[in-house]
């Protein structure tokens, strides 16, 4: 067998010498020719025989370098390294970071080949220097505050008026979203004029949407698909009830006793039963007797504002006077 | 032409300087540079003031609290850079829970159950006393940089005048 290599390797330059075209043949067999010359006759070969030992075409891959982090500068440009949002990497995140389960005793894994590490947002690309330098190149677009509007008391005086909107950010297919068409305005009731009659009404028509505590009036309005159609429906409301509120309509002059919001002295029973107290026994043809303003005053403190003691102590000594009692 | 070309020029750079609402004196700038203030005056518009809000309540749920943390440190730092002026920020100590209690078999067994839930958490960020500029440049900056599966909503209060129609009570009733 050896002697059948050195006869193979030393014909090899010989077969290179004689180019010539032909079919090529397995090795197996070649072998078998050879040993066969040695012994005996050639066998008639009628068909030109060209063997050729070829090598298998060699992959080159290109040689795998160590990790990025081995050879960054401790001062380098990070916002260059790391730009935008991206998933974990491992071989450009200088951290010796470890996440993940491991059993008793053993450390969490490594940072390579770490799937958890891949899955959670990072912040790596908003590093404090980053942000510093994204706001130095955005802050050429914003304006600030105008001086004189520093307190709530200021603004509140030049600009009463408050309107709130929404908008939404969230990953949908699409951008809009049905919630933000929802628009409210507030308002104090201290900032539109109003004269007594108009201030009652105003307060009928505008319901529960005023707040006593806070003297504001809201109105939330969310039925047309739009913000600005929403936006405009609100003040038209606004507009309407403050206008409306100073219309008097002929209705109006029927109002009963009992639909009064505060109490008036002049139009109930207690004057009538007061006037016939004092004018009792009174002779035809003389002058009537009113009751005094103080008392008048005071009844109606003390049901308008409830009965606490000073107002009953005020009552008590009212109709000690009315009386005469000393 | 060329006469025709530079004033296309000077349109698309003052329709460029208009497009983010920037103060007057930008647009004072512009007419003093282009020395064609007539020309400018039909095409530009003048800049409409900017406008005023006392406050913008940022609320942000996620399924990650660190997440929430980290956003929330992200925009609370880049108001301060912007000079806005940071309000209370808070998220409540309990997470919203959602959650479903099923048989645990797909019939009967009545015993024995399991119970999948979600959990939501919140946090709340609020910054006052925003110019329109400052506030559409802020929030434009802080959503582009939200993470994944958390969602925003930016709830704004503007401060207006009252309208002109309703400063008086009408004459006639």
């Amino acid at each position: 067998m050896s002697s059948a290599l050195t006869r193979l390797l030393e014909r090899l330059p010989l077969k290179k010498q004689t180019a010539q075209s032909g079919i090529r043949v397995f090795s197996n067999q070649e072998q078998r020719q050879e040993i066969e010359d040695d012994e005996e006759f050639r066998v008639l070969s009628l068909r030109t025989v060209k063997q050729q030992m070829q090598k298998r075409q060699q992959v080159r891959r290109d040689p795998i370098t160590p990790p990025r982090t081995g050879r960054m500068a401790v001062d380098q440009d990070w916002t260059a390294v790391w730009p935008g949002p991206r998933s974990f990497h491992p071989a450009s995140v200088p951290l010796p970071l470890r996440q993940g389960f491991t059993e008793r005793g053993a450390a969490a894994p490594s940072k390579f080949a770490n799937a958890e590490l891949m899955k959670i947002p990072n912040f790596l690309h908003l590093t404090p220097p980053a942000i510093r330098q994204q706001c130095e190149a955005i802050k050429k677009f914003c304006t600030p505050w105008p001086k004189g509007l520093e307190t709530e008391a200021k603004w509140q005086r030049h600009f009463p008026l408050e309107v709130t909107t929404t908008d939404y950010c969230q990953s949908l297919p699409t951008i809009r979203n049905p919630e933000a068409r929802r628009v409210t305005i507030t308002l104090k009731l201290s900032d539109l004029k109003f004269d007594a009659h108009a201030r009652d009404k105003f307060l009928r028509l505008v319901g529960d949407r005023y707040n006593k505590d806070t003297d504001l009036v809201t109105f939330v309005t969310d039925r047309c698909p739009q913000k600005k159609q929403n936006y405009d429906y609100a003040l038209y409301l606004l507009t309407a009830c403050y206008h409306e509120s100073f219309v008097t309509e002929p209705w109006e002059a029927t109002k009963s006793e009992a639909d009064m919001e505060v109490y008036l002295f002049e139009r109930n029973q207690s004057k009538v039963s007061a006037e016939g107290i004092l004018n009792w026994n009174a002779k035809k043809g003389a002058p009537k007797v009113v009751p005094s303003k103080s008392f008048a005053e005071c009844v109606e403190k003390l049901i308008n504002e409830g009965e606490n003691e000073y107002n009953l102590g005020k009552y008590k000594e009212e109709v000690k006077k009315m009386l005469n009692i000393a | 032409m060329k006469m025709h070309m530079k004033h296309l020029d000077l349109y698309s750079q003052a329709i460029k300087t208009l497009r983010w609402t920037q103060p007057m004196r930008a647009l004072s700038t512009v007419n003093t540079s282009s020395g064609v203030q007539g020309n400018l005056s039909p095409a530009a518009p003048a800049p409409e003031p900017d406008k005023l809000y006392s406050k913008l309540e940022i609320e942000l749920r996620g399924i990650d609290p660190a997440v929430l943390k980290s956003y929330t440190w992200f925009a609370t730092t880049a108001a301060e850079h912007l000079g806005i002026e940071k309000g209370k920020c808070w998220s409540p100590r309990k997470a919203h829970h959602e959650r479903m209690t099923l048989l645990k078999s797909v019939h009967i067994y009545k015993k024995h159950r399991v119970q999948y839930e979600v959990r939501t958490h919140f946090r709340y960020m609020n910054f006052h006393k925003l110019t329109g500029s400052t506030l559409d440049t802020f929030l434009e900056y802080i959503e582009r940089n939200l993470p994944e599966g958390v969602a925003l909503q930016a709830s704004r209060t503007e401060l207006q005048e009252i309208p002109e129609h309703l400063r008086q009570p009408p004459e006639q009733v």
